[in-house]
C-alpha cells in the first residue's frame, strides 16, 4: 500500500442513515462495513464468493459484499443485519429463526437473514422449495438447512409441518 | 489486493479512450463478481479500474418485433431472468438466467460481463448460441458486431480488441415454432458451477424436424454448436434411435477439457447422456 493512495468520496444510505466517507478504491464493501462502519453483524466468511455470511442488500438487491468495492455503490441504499430489528423488536425472521432453531453457531446468520429478507421482499409467499433455491448462496455448517428453511416459511406465515 | 485507480467515465468513446491510454494495466468493471475474485486472488494486478455503471447504452432490454431482442451488456442475470419480453420469446433464456450461478450473484453480475470474461464453465453463452446471438462491440471511434460463435475465442480469450468493450447483445426475433430447452449438469448441487451444458432448439414440419440447433458448453474451452449431431436429426421424424445416435456424435464430435473438475472420459460421458436427455424431452419421446 502506497501512503499516497487516492481516496474516494463516498455517499451513500446504511440502516437508514446518512453516510459520508472517503475510502481507497479497494476497499471492499464488506470491510467498509465492518471496519469503517463497525457494523460487525456483517461477517466475513470464506471472503471467495462461495459462502454468503457476507450477504447484505443493496437497493433491494441481496449481494455478497466480498465481492464488491464500496465505490461501486456511491449513492445506493444499503441495508445490514443491524437495519432488521426496529429498537427492541426483533424483525419477524430474527423472531422466527429464535423459534424454529434455525441457527446453532450462528455465523452464517446475518447472511442467512438478509438472503430471506430480500426474498420476503419479493415474494411474500414463498414455497419450501423457493426458500431453498434463493438460500442457495448461503452455507450453514451447522444446522442441515431444515430449520432455517421452516423459520424463513414460518416468518412468511407459510404453513411447513412443525 | 493491491491498490489501484477508480475511473469512472459517462461514455462509451471516454471508456474506450481509458482503456487505450492504460492497456493491459486496466480492466472495465461491470458487476464485478468474477473481477473482484481474480482481483483478490492476485490473478490481475491491474493500477486501474474503469467502472462500466455510468454508461447508459449498455443498461436495459428491448424488444422490436422486426429486429428482435437487445440486451444491454450491463443487465443483470436477475433482470434477464424476469424480463416480460425475454420470457415471451426467449423462456429458455428466462429459465437459464433464473437458475445460474445463485441468488446473490444473479443480482450483481452481469449478462455481458459473464460473456467477455470467457469462463467457460458457465451458462449464458451456451445458450445465447442456439439464438444465433450477436454482439455489438465498440472503441472509442467505432462499433461493429459480430456473432456470439466468433466472440468466443478461447479459454477466457474474447475477440474483443484491448480497446473495445461489449454494449450488447442482439437476438434475432425467434422462428414463431422454435422449442427450446436448456440444462446443465453439476458434479454437486452446492457447486453452481456447470460441468455440461446443453442447449437445444428445434423447429417442425409435419412429424419432421426441420431444424435442429444444439450447442453444449462447459466441458470445452468455448461453447460451441455441434454441427454433426445436428445433421442427425434435420429433416428427419424424431426417434429414440436418431437422438441416441446425436448424442454419441455430439459425445465425440466435442473436443472436451480433461481438468480437475472432470477428466475427459467422464466430461464425453455426460455430455453423451445430458444431450440424449435433453433432446428425448426436446421431442418428447420419454427417456
Amino acid at each position: 500500500m502506497t501512503t499516497t493512495q487516492r481516496m474516494h468520496p463516498l455517499a451513500m444510505t446504511v440502516n437508514g442513515q446518512a453516510v459520508q466517507a472517503h475510502v481507497p478504491a479497494r476497499r471492499m464493501l464488506s470491510d467498509f462495513l465492518r471496519d469503517d462502519l463497525h457494523l460487525t453483524g456483517t461477517k466475513r466468511g470464506c471472503e471467495t464468493g462461495v459462502c454468503g455470511a457476507c450477504t447484505v442488500i443493496v437497493n433491494g438487491r441481496p449481494l455478497k459484499s466480498c465481492l464488491s468495492l464500496v465505490v461501486q455503490h456511491h449513492g445506493a441504499e444499503i441495508k445490514t443485519v443491524e437495519g432488521l430489528a426496529a429498537g427492541e423488536q426483533l424483525h419477524p425472521l430474527q423472531d422466527s429463526f429464535e423459534r424454529c432453531g434455525g441457527l446453532q453457531c450462528g455465523f452464517c446468520t446475518p447472511g442467512m437473514l438478509m438472503s430471506a429478507c430480500a426474498l420476503l421482499d419479493r415474494t411474500p409467499k414463498p414455497s419450501a422449495e423457493q426458500v431453498r433455491q434463493h438460500l442457495s448462496g448461503n452455507l450453514c455448517r451447522c444446522t442441515g438447512y431444515t430449520q432455517i428453511v421452516e423459520a424463513v416459511l414460518d416468518a412468511a406465515g407459510v404453513p411447513h409441518g412443525n | 489486493m493491491g491498490d489501484f485507480e477508480w475511473l469512472t467515465p459517462s461514455s462509451v468513446s471516454e471508456a474506450c479512450r481509458l482503456a487505450s491510454q492504460y492497456g493491459d494495466d486496466s480492466r472495465f468493471m461491470a458487476g464485478g463478481t468474477a473481477l473482484m475474485l481474480a482481483l483478490r486472488q492476485r490473478l490481475v494486478t491491474p493500477k486501474a479500474l474503469i467502472s462500466l455503471a455510468g454508461l447508459p447504452e449498455l443498461k436495459g432490454i428491448n424488444w422490436d418485433d422486426a429486429k428482435g431482442l437487445r440486451i444491454g451488456a450491463l443487465t443483470l442475470h436477475d433482470e434477464v431472468a424476469r424480463h416480460p419480453s425475454v420470457g415471451q420469446h426467449y423462456p429458455m433464456l428466462a429459465h437459464l438466467a433464473r437458475n445460474m450461478a445463485n441468488p446473490q450473484v444473479r443480482h450483481q453480475g452481469t449478462l455481458g460481463g459473464n460473456l467477455c470474461y470467457g469462463d467457460p464453465s458457465t451458462d449464458p453463452p451456451t445458450g445465447l448460441l442456439v439464438w444465433d446471438a450477436e454482439m455489438e462491440v465498440a472503441n472509442a471511434q467505432a462499433s461493429r458486431r459480430l456473432p456470439l460463435r466468433e466472440f468466443l475465442v478461447d479459454y477466457f480469450t474474447t475477440a474483443l480488441a484491448p480497446d473495445e468493450l461489449l454494449v450488447a447483445v442482439h437476438l434475432p426475433r425467434p422462428p414463431a415454432d422454435a422449442r427450446s430447452r436448456y440444462t446443465r449438469h453439476m458434479r454437486t448441487a452446492a457447486e453452481h458451477r456447470p460441468l455440461a451444458a446443453v442447449a437445444t432448439m428445434a423447429r417442425f414440419v409435419g412429424g419432421q424436424c426441420s431444424e435442429l440447433r444444439l450447442a453444449v458448453g462447459a466441458s470445452s474451452v468455448v461453447p460451441r454448436r455441434l454441427s454433426s449431431a445436428e445433421a442427425v436429426l434435420n429433416g428427419r421424424a424424431p426417434t429414440s434411435a436418431l437422438v441416441a445416435e446425436a448424442a454419441d456424435t455430439a459425445a465425440q464430435e466435442l473436443d472436451v477439457l480433461d481438468d480437475a473438475r472432470g477428466s475427459a472420459e467422464f466430461r464425453r460421458n455426460i455430455v453423451r447422456v445430458t444431450v440424449r436427455r435433453e433432446l428425448s424431452a426436446l421431442f418428447e419421446l420419454g427417456d
